[in-house]
């Protein structure tokens, strides 16, 4: 079947894409020029990864937002599942507070966080990830919220428990397999989120790989932009390869 | 065989101003199927949500063999279930839906796939073992959904209207499926139903509720014939009301005496239950007592709709054979063939 061209479709992916993808392009085209000599190369890449700092920072944000991750999906999918099975009033309730992160300003925040933060809380790097929680928090439950909306949850959990599976096993083994895609989108979301989070981390005094690329621009710009084009890569191909490589059954489903 | 025998002792259920559950008995032997039949919101849901462990109750005791039950939480009560909406898991294989509750008993991989093999082999879908559930249709899915709650072999086997949502046919042909299992594996079942036939075609008893009461439960027969209450006899089976008059224990119905078996107090003017096979149709040569209004042409048995002059309606059920010459219109004579009958408050 031969199908029409959408012209305002491709009118709004075409806009978009000039919004996206001419900036990372011109990015791209700016880290690796290399003015001493003229032309193009690889120098301020290989300035960035010679540069011990580099896998430092990187590692932190990572192994923090991976953190953030998990934090989100122990908290929220049991949560988010509970509101919706038990028809709780509390749900408007939820949904409506679950919007307040975008709402109150990053400053606020910060400022609120060190003034009721016990000490041993500020003084433990631990307390990003719980922070950036809250920041992803209006995504994240969004996310988990249209997934659970779409499948019979009060069916597939009772069948699940009338089979034999506890609680745990029940979200585990059935509810998450299942909302898999909604699921997926909370991880990267979440993830993204945290690796990129700038305000709250300079605002409490953390380094992270966002504040440290702003510290190295100071010196080198364009290295502080290979560094930042690399930064948009990794995750990209990281997120990519976890969505590839967890066995999709969907797929077969549509055979 | 594992099965056992299931009790429910003054169970009680409340929903804020709503009772579900009034005080309510049950007793199911092994290996029986006793079918809970009922209108919407007479609560036989709920009873079975609670002998499952899906719902709490607020007073009363569950036990399966000499072991209480109450508060035994759902996954460890070891009882099949087979929902009404389509309740497979959508993520699995129709054979790892089977393996299921296998799997979280920690039965070995191959074990499982092997009896979850025999299960689709019983419910006859030996070849559908790989695919999603998706591809299967609405009578597929709900045999995979029985082997799935037989695979581990339960103590109990819970029905909670699972043929609903499917076309006719299917229907009658999976509950004659449905019972072949039961009896040949020997589990105790609840079936909760609110379509008599089904109930009563495979049930070695049903219990008729209503309100949260278990009106009556007995062998389909015993209901049909000799129903306990007005209620029963109102529910299961169509059923004539005919008015009339109560005096010295007697009711006279189309020229007929007929002796009143009450169940309560009535007295004066009554409504006398009949059933249309006790009810013969004769043509009349004048008047008669009644005049036909259909006939509606059954098979082997047709049944023929009046009205008395009285304004009554009564309907009649006859062996087709001599019931071509009552067109509408036609003046005929009601007859009643049994000589005792149920009455009911007007």
């Amino acid at each position: 079947m031969k199908k029409r061209l959408d012209l305002p479709l491709l009118t709004t992916l075409g806009a978009l894409s000039f919004f996206v993808f001419v900036p990372m392009l011109s990015a791209f085209e700016y880290s690796i020029r290399t003015p001493l000599e003229g032309g193009y190369g690889l120098t301020h890449y290989k300035w960035a990864v010679d540069n011990e700092d580099f896998f430092h920072y990187i590692l932190r944000s990572g192994w923090l937002s991976a953190l953030t991750v998990l934090i989100t999906l122990i908290i929220l999918v049991p949560t988010v599942t509970w509101l919706h099975l038990s028809d709780s009033k509390l749900r408007p309730l939820i949904d409506a507070l679950s919007l307040l992160p975008l709402v109150i300003p990053v400053v606020a925040f910060a400022v609120g966080a060190q003034i009721s933060f016990p000490e041993f809380v500020q003084n433990t790097v631990l307390e990003l990830p719980f922070l950036y929680f809250v920041l992803a928090l209006p995504y994240a439950y969004r996310a988990l919220d249209i997934g659970l909306n779409s499948i019979s949850l009060k069916t597939i959990t009772e069948a699940a428990r009338s089979t034999g599976a506890s609680w745990v096993r029940t979200i585990i083994s059935v509810i998450i397999p299942v909302i898999r895609g909604a699921v997926m989108a909370t991880v990267a979301l979440t993830f993204a989120l945290s690796i990129g989070e700038y305000t709250l981390t300079v605002l409490l005094h953390w380094d992270t790989f966002p504040t440290w690329v702003t510290y190295v621009a100071q010196e080198n710009i364009l290295g502080a932009i290979a560094i930042s084009m690399m930064s948009l890569v990794i995750p990209f191909v990281l997120l990519t390869s976890i969505t590839l490589l967890t066995p999709d059954r969907s797929a077969q489903r549509r055979k | 065989m594992t099965s056992k025998d299931l009790t429910l002792t003054n169970v009680s259920r409340r929903f804020g101003t709503v009772t579900a559950l009034d005080n309510f008995n049950l007793h199911v032997g092994v290996g029986e199927l006793v079918a809970l039949l009922g209108p919407s919101g007479c609560g036989k849901t709920t009873a079975l949500r609670i002998i499952a462990g899906l719902e709490s109750l607020d007073s009363g005791k569950v036990a399966v063999g000499e072991k209480d039950i109450s508060k035994v939480p759902a996954h460890k009560r070891n009882m099949g279930m087979v929902f009404q909406a389509y309740s497979l898991f959508p993520n699995l294989t129709v054979e790892e839906n089977v393996a299921f509750g296998l799997q979280m008993r920690k039965v070995a991989k191959h074990s499982r796939l092997k009896r979850s093999q025999e299960l689709l082999e019983l419910v006859g879908l030996p070849s559908h073992a790989k695919r999603f559930t998706h591809q299967l249709s609405g009578g597929q899915q709900q045999r995979v959904a029985l082997a799935r709650a037989l695979a581990f072999s339960p103590e109990i086997l819970l029905l909670d209207e699972p043929l609903s949502a499917l076309d006719a046919q299917v229907r009658v042909n999976l509950r004659e499926e449905i019972r072949r299992l039961q009896i040949s594996l020997g589990t105790t079942t609840v079936f909760v139903t609110h379509d008599q036939e089904e109930a009563m075609s495979i049930s070695d008893r049903v219990g008729v509720m209503s309100n949260g009461v278990l009106e009556q439960i007995d062998t389909p027969d015993v209901l049909y014939n000799a129903p306990a209450t007005a209620f029963v006899a109102n529910f299961v089976g169509v059923m004539n009301r005919i008015p009339a008059n109560l005096a010295d224990g007697k009711v006279n119905i189309f020229g007929k005496n007929l002796v009143a078996s009450k169940k309560g107090s009535e007295t004066g003017k009554i409504v006398a239950l009949l059933r249309p096979e006790t009810i013969l149709v004769k043509k009349s040569e004048n008047q008669g007592n009644a005049k036909v209004l259909t006939r509606s042409f059954l098979g082997a048995s047709s049944a023929i709709i009046c009205q008395t002059h009285e304004g009554t309606i009564v309907q009649s059920l006859m062996a087709s054979l001599n019931t071509g010459e009552f067109q509408p219109g036609t003046s005929v004579d009601l007859e009643v063939t049994v000589n005792e009958v149920m009455v009911a408050n007007g």
